[in-house]
């Protein structure tokens, strides 16, 4: 078998580990589809109050914000992965990952791909229910876009986690400081609310980060919501954050593994 | 071990330095130190492993003996010196190595052992059409068969021990390193492990195995070491 398809069956193995785990604990779904329900029930009754420019009716608002909730379950998929690798690194199971011919990087790379496609499904849920539930109105002829531009953009999201990931192997702290970047990425990526209610200052923040092309793509091909680029350059900006970002990320990676090996903290947790 | 030669209960150690060929394990000026280099583990080891050595390192606890597996496995980097296999210290070294930390960790509680060996084997880069072989063999041999189904955590401690020793020979590795592997086995989960080790020296493995001094073994080996102050002393 080549390298290349022993890699693959590798990932996959890493994939299916996951799902089965995910499995085991047979009411998350459930769970997560609730959370999903209350969340759309919330923005639903908040939209009928908005009647400003920018939003003529209130499904106009409905839709924005719903790729935006759609969108912060694979916001916080990205930084799943270096809790998962926390739990791997006290489990152990870290350890034998590292030892094996996989290695450190590719496990944890490969531990990230079940939370993002599970993220990706329940996005899917999140927007069915929106549409079954409270007539969201999508607009089909654009919507198969939407697909490869959620897959560039998870590339640009990514190494987010894995950054975050390089920082709890080298801290053994899980997550430090995620959740208010995931907040921050929330509000400057125009999850909620137009970025053009920020302050100037803070709309500097939503051009240096991919999530404010991604979300603004998404939303175009999804409720046919307007651009203020073209799609383009909105694309041309993802692809060029995932082309930086991805390979520091790695860098981070390897480099927070080896500083561990070297110190012997690997073995810490 | 009634049957079994203890070569070091008939024969000086043979020196410990200065192979001219590649070994499967060798250790060459190996120093660690904790806590910034206040805390001196390992001073200047030299090992070497030779095809179908059963190797033994006692000691105290603390004394260094998992630092040095862990050196050996290549898990962490010495301060000084190197340990290689077959004369690299490589990544490719991990198709070569398998490492049984001791405890009882590095299992996913919410898998079953089926799950478990056959994510390991393909982590392992084991080929494909081999995977679902290998993983019957590893249950059939650790005598896994009535567990195959039961997920780690419905299981007992020996049990666990068992899968985990299963999951270290799974790879076919040249060498095998295993630290404190007794701990919660039962006679016969021991015996099992001895069989195993026999089967991996017959096809020209190595074996290092590491346990406090005093622990009592039904096993022999070729040569056993103490550890002592950072430096192994034969025994």
């Amino acid at each position: 078998m080549n390298t290349f398809a022993a890699n693959l069956n590798a990932f996959y193995a890493v994939v299916r580990r996951d799902f089965h785990i995910y499995l085991s604990y047979r009411t998350r779904l459930v769970s997560q589809i609730l959370t999903s329900i209350f969340s759309l029930t919330l923005f639903y009754y908040v939209s009928r109050l908005v009647r400003v420019e920018g939003f003529t009716t209130p499904d106009r608002y409905f839709g924005f914000v719903v790729v935006g909730i759609a969108l912060v379950g694979v916001l916080y998929s990205c930084f799943a992965v270096s809790e998962t690798i926390r739990q791997e690194l006290v489990a152990g199971t870290f350890e034998r990952l590292l030892l094996s011919p996989f290695g450190g990087v590719r496990g944890a790379v490969a531990t990230a791909i079940f939370p993002l496609a599970y993220a990706f499904v329940l996005s899917s849920v999140t927007l069915g229910l929106g549409v079954a539930i409270f007539g969201l109105e999508l607009h089909w002829p654009t919507v198969p876009l939407a697909l490869p531009t959620l897959v560039l953009a998870l590339l640009a999201f990514l190494p987010f986690g894995l950054i975050f990931t390089a920082l709890t192997i080298a801290t053994k702290q899980a997550n430090v400081g995620a959740s208010w970047i995931i907040a921050l990425l929330s509000i400057v990526g125009g999850l909620y609310f137009p970025i053009a209610l920020l302050p100037g200052w803070a709309q500097l923040a939503a051009e240096v980060q991919p999530f404010t092309p991604a979300t603004e793509l998404l939303r175009h091909f999804l409720v046919d919501a307007p651009m203020e680029t073209s799609v383009g350059v909105a694309l041309l900006k993802i692809v060029g954050f995932a082309e930086v970002l991805v390979p520091l990320s790695l860098y981070a990676l390897y480099h927070a593994i080896r500083f561990g090996q070297r110190r012997g903290t690997i073995i810490e947790y | 071990m009634s049957g079994v030669l203890v070569r070091s209960e008939v024969e000086p150690a043979p020196p410990v330095s200065g192979p001219m060929q590649p070994m499967p394990l060798s250790l060459r000026g190996v120093s660690k130190a904790w806590d910034k280099g206040r805390v001196p583990v390992l001073d200047r080891v030299e090992l070497d492993i030779d095809v179908g050595d059963r190797v033994r390192i006692a000691g105290r606890n603390g004394v260094g003996k998992t630092t040095l597996m862990r050196i050996a496995a290549g898990l962490i980097d010495p301060d000084r010196g190197r340990a290689t296999v077959w004369g690299t210290s490589a990544a490719e070294r991990q198709r070569l190595v398998s490492f049984l930390p001791a405890g009882d960790r590095g299992l996913y509680a919410r898998l079953s052992v089926r799950r478990q060996l056959d994510f390991w084997a393909r982590i392992a880069m084991v080929p494909r059409g081999e995977v679902s072989a290998r993983v019957e063999e590893a249950i059939e041999i650790f005598n896994l068969g009535e567990l195959a189904d039961r997920r780690v955590d419905r299981m007992s401690m020996g049990q666990r021990q068992r899968l985990r020793i299963a999951m270290t020979f799974m790879p076919h590795p040249d060498v095998v390193l295993l630290d404190e592997p007794l701990t919660s086995l039962d006679g016969e989960g021991a015996q099992i492990l001895y069989a195993a080790i026999e089967r991996l020296l017959d096809k020209g493995g190595a074996l290092l195995w590491c346990s406090p001094a005093g622990e009592r073994l039904d096993y022999g080996f070729d040569r056993t070491y103490m550890l002592d102050e950072g430096r192994l002393v034969a025994a």
